[in-house]
């Protein structure tokens, strides 16, 4: 028999709490930007529709300022931010050219139903310096794909439109079924956007991109319904640690 | 929009296979499914010139030759004696009326007119009303058709802002609210201009004479309106996204044919009224230019020559973007053409180098808060911010999704106590939850934003035999906040349970705080998690109810203690969803260690039974005594 002082009395097994996988996500992601020379930058989820469509160059008669798109507040004073892209329009009023910002947080569109929400998050970015490309954006999108799912992963790029790039372009790759899935939307920075923030568009240009976190996420974790990331259930969170 | 193949391939000379076709398509960015050799196609919203069979042969004119032999009415038309006002030339500034008048309605369709009824199964309406319907999907133009013998009086084209009733020619009676621009005859409303014309003024099968109406709407007019008075328009879709101004004449010259070819016209007069020119959208010919945009390196005649293929006019040094192209306004737009043509991802990728970022030190204090949470067993949870109660300065919703979430919460520790009932009707006896996010209010007419930390917790401190029979009170959350910022004071509530619909006695802790108040101290806390290196693949997890079960064993053999782990903490058993050690005593004059395990079952298909859960038990018992020196006192 052993002496008492031999004895290893059982591991006091902490229970470690995990990141919402979502955070989890987006927080991966900006680092992974970060790598690449872009700057974290912040902005209000109450924006102005200045900065949230006009600045943008999404005009007044564009679906997506519906109210059955877009929530407003408060009497229609403000409006709760459909995207990142404002933080970026805030970020090129503040800083001159060259300039390499990410945005990521919280979204909001009228939407819920199984695969839509009325908040996700969304992780954007915006490139702007003399002499950048449609050309350049591919190999940053290519830079991205293959850290987030492996170099041996099949993208292409499709014609799109966002009021705010020209060319714009959204991306997928082809799942192990061989289905085409979609990941991001990026394009060439429009330059009446970048002349709306005081750069010059004629010396500078610019690339932006955007992902949805949630879809990421879905497809990194095997999640397939997206409302699973918002009930709180400690059987789905601790499955993320 | 659905096209069909057949329609298509007729006009192109290669003869290309649907799947040739479905390449291309792609290739442009039109976004489509196949189904029995209909095309499903979604574009997008910027390509109103693409929703019609022409539109899209516009467009694969780059690959294909495109024969548009598409016969109109070549011969001189009397001019359209017709009393017509328009109030509103900022919202209509072109429009074209054609009276016609015919021998016998047909009875039966032919050519493209029957193809496109046959090849894609639509209804037929009445005569008029179906060749209009044939001519938007031809060439992407809608028209209006009224019955001539209804259209006695004044016809005015206006803007009212008024409530009206109005009755759709699908039966359907709305009440106009806010402003609609509308065609009014004496002083009724006749027809919602672009989204439905009326019943009053509509055809019949019986119709012989027609007005047809041809316009263009300022797509801001329009839109909203087909979603507002709930009205599946193609008409209002299309004007939404832009019509052609200029295709007006020919429009209505191939609407002329069309009848035609049915029936024998008796009479027919035409009027077109231009109360604005449109804009011919100029462009100077700057390859660099395209070539900077795109990264590439192409020559000036291969950029003309697609754009030449897309239907744009070079002159000198001048490109003329056609007028079905709204869209097309500045270099860039025109750099997406190219690029399109070429096809994206033909484009050669070029290495990025991005100037390193000097800071790092991105919302440190926060992070460092998460990790020491969960290094001390708290989960991040994510709510949404709308509730269904009003608080002292929350934010109301203009437009909420119902009346639930008609307000912006501006307290997290609501959302959270939701969170942790949810658990715990889910048998969890330990729900450690946190949540940093923006809360917003609205204090005299401005809105504030604070970034705040909230935590609710209840139930046991941690599921290890040393934590398991303590509570999570008060103190502990005081004692926890102290070892990561020493100098402070936290605010730490109980939350009553009175009004919580709950029988579970627990006591609830909570706190709230602006992230702002943690000083730097924080900082210097160093037993940090890591975040996950993988992405865990998801198992489904069960919403059936847990049922747990405690062994406790007595070992006289001290050596065995840590087989005795190794074998129920690993037990395979797809029921058995969580095993740890809750009770551990050694009893030094006995010479006897005490330790209990509790196994909790859970099935993804069914409730278990006691009698499922029992044989599971007797498992373990048997596999676990016979190591030497375990007993489970009583068997």
């Amino acid at each position: 028999m052993p002496d008492h002082k031999d004895i290893i009395p059982p591991e006091i097994t902490k229970d470690r709490g995990s990141l919402h996988p979502i955070n989890h996500m987006k927080d991966s992601i900006m680092s992974l930007l970060v790598s690449f020379g872009f700057e974290i930058v912040d902005g209000p989820e109450i924006e102005t529709e200045e900065f949230n469509f006009d600045m943008l160059n999404i005009k007044k008669s564009h679906p997506a300022r519906q109210m059955h798109d877009t929530f407003y507040i408060e009497n229609k004073s403000n409006l709760l931010r459909t995207h990142t892209s404002p933080v970026q329009i805030r970020g090129m009023l503040e800083k001159k050219p060259p300039l390499a910002f990410i945005s990521g947080g919280k979204v909001y569109r009228k939407d819920d139903d199984a695969t839509h929400l009325p908040m996700f998050h969304q992780v954007e970015g915006i490139y702007v310096d003399e002499n950048v490309s449609f050309a350049q954006l591919k190999d940053l999108i290519y830079k991205i794909i293959y850290s987030l799912f492996g170099e041996d992963v099949e993208l292409r790029f499709r014609p799109s439109y966002f009021p705010f790039t020209e060319p714009s372009a959204e991306v997928d790759i082809l799942s192990k079924e061989g289905k085409w899935l979609e990941i991001l939307g990026c394009g060439v920075v429009n330059p009446i956007v970048l002349e709306n923030c005081n750069i010059d568009s004629n010396k500078y240009s610019g690339l932006a991109f955007g992902l949805g976190i949630e879809r990421i996420a879905m497809l990194k974790h095997g999640v397939t319904d997206i409302r699973e990331f918002y009930k709180s259930n400690l059987d789905f969170l601790s499955q993320f640690k | 929009m659905k096209i069909a193949y057949s329609h298509l391939s007729q006009y192109i000379k290669e003869n290309p296979t649907i799947e040739q076709i479905s390449d291309s398509l792609f290739q442009l960015g039109h976004e489509h499914e196949i189904d029995s050799g209909i095309f499903d196609m979604e574009f997008t919203p910027n390509r109103g010139d693409c929703l019609s069979l022409n539109g899209l042969l516009r467009d694969l004119s780059v690959f294909y030759t495109v024969d548009f032999n598409q016969e109109i009415y070549m011969e001189k038309l009397e001019d359209l004696q017709i009393d017509f006002e328009n109030l509103s030339e900022s919202i209509c500034s072109q429009i074209s009326f054609l009276k016609l008048e015919i021998d016998q309605v047909p009875e039966t369709y032919k050519n493209a007119l029957d193809n496109y009824f046959t090849d894609l199964a639509l209804n037929k309406n009445n005569f008029f009303t179906d060749v209009s319907n044939y001519l938007s999907y031809e060439t992407g133009q809608p028209t209006h058709c009224y019955d001539a013998n209804k259209m006695g009086g004044k016809l005015l084209f206006h803007e009212i802002e008024r409530n009206e009733e109005f009755e759709t020619l699908f039966d359907k009676k709305i009440t106009l609210t806010g402003k609609n621009a509308v065609f009014s005859l004496n002083d009724n409303v006749i027809n919602l201009a672009g989204i439905v014309g009326g019943n009053s003024t509509s055809c019949s099968t019986k119709t012989k004479t027609v007005i047809v109406e041809c316009a263009f709407f300022q797509p801001e007019a329009i839109i909203g309106k087909s979603l507002k008075y709930d009205i599946q328009s193609e008409a209002s879709h299309k004007f939404e996204r832009g019509v052609d101004p200029e295709c007006h004449e020919k429009v209505l010259r191939r609407f002329i044919k069309l009848i035609g070819e049915h029936t024998n016209i008796k009479e027919m007069s035409i009027i077109s009224y231009k109360f604005k020119d449109n804009p011919i959208h100029q462009l100077p010919v700057n390859v660099q230019k395209i070539n900077q945009i795109i990264g590439i390196n192409i020559t000036e005649n291969e950029y003309l020559n697609y754009l030449s293929k897309l239907q744009f006019d070079i002159e000198k040094d001048i490109i003329k973007v056609p007028s079905f192209r709204s869209d097309v306004k500045t270099q860039n737009d025109l750099a997406e053409e190219v690029a399109r043509v070429m096809g994206y991802n033909n484009i050669p990728k070029s290495e990025i180098s991005i100037p390193k970022n000097e800071k790092t030190n991105y919302k440190d204090i926060e992070n460092k808060l998460r990790f020491f949470l969960l290094d001390h067993g708290f989960y991040e949870v994510i709510n949404s911010p709308f509730e269904k109660f009003e608080s002292e300065d929350s934010i109301k919703v203009d437009n909420p999704l119902d009346s639930n979430r008609k307000f912006l919460r501006t307290s997290i520790t609501n959302s959270l106590v939701a969170n942790l009932l949810y658990n715990e009707k889910r048998q969890k006896d330990s729900v450690k939850l946190f949540e940093i996010s923006d809360i917003y209010s609205s204090k005299k007419n401005s809105i504030h934003k604070k970034r705040k930390l909230s935590i609710v917790a209840s139930g046991r401190i941690g599921l290890n035999y040393k934590d398991f029979s303590k509570r999570i009170d008060k103190k502990y959350l005081i004692k926890l906040f102290k070892e990561i910022s020493l100098n402070m004071t936290f605010d730490i509530k109980t939350l009553p349970r009175d009004s919580l619909n709950t029988k579970i006695k627990n006591e609830i802790v909570s706190m709230e705080i602006d992230i702002d108040n943690f000083s730097d101290d924080v900082l210097n806390y160093k037993k940090l998690s890591k975040p996950p290196i993988k992405f865990n693949k998801y198992k489904p997890i069960s919403e059936l109810p847990s049922s747990y079960t405690d062994i406790s064993y007595s070992i006289k053999d001290f050596s065995k203690v840590q087989e005795l782990e190794s074998l129920l903490l690993n037990y395979q058993d797809s029921f058995i969803k969580q095993v740890y050690v809750f009770d551990y005593f050694q009893n030094e004059k006995k010479e006897e260690i005490k330790i209990g395990f509790r196994f909790i079952f859970q099935s993804n298909v069914t409730t278990m039974t006691s009698d499922q859960i029992e044989l599971i038990y007797n498992k373990i018992i048997d596999d676990s005594i016979k190591i030497e020196g375990v007993e489970v006192p009583g068997i």
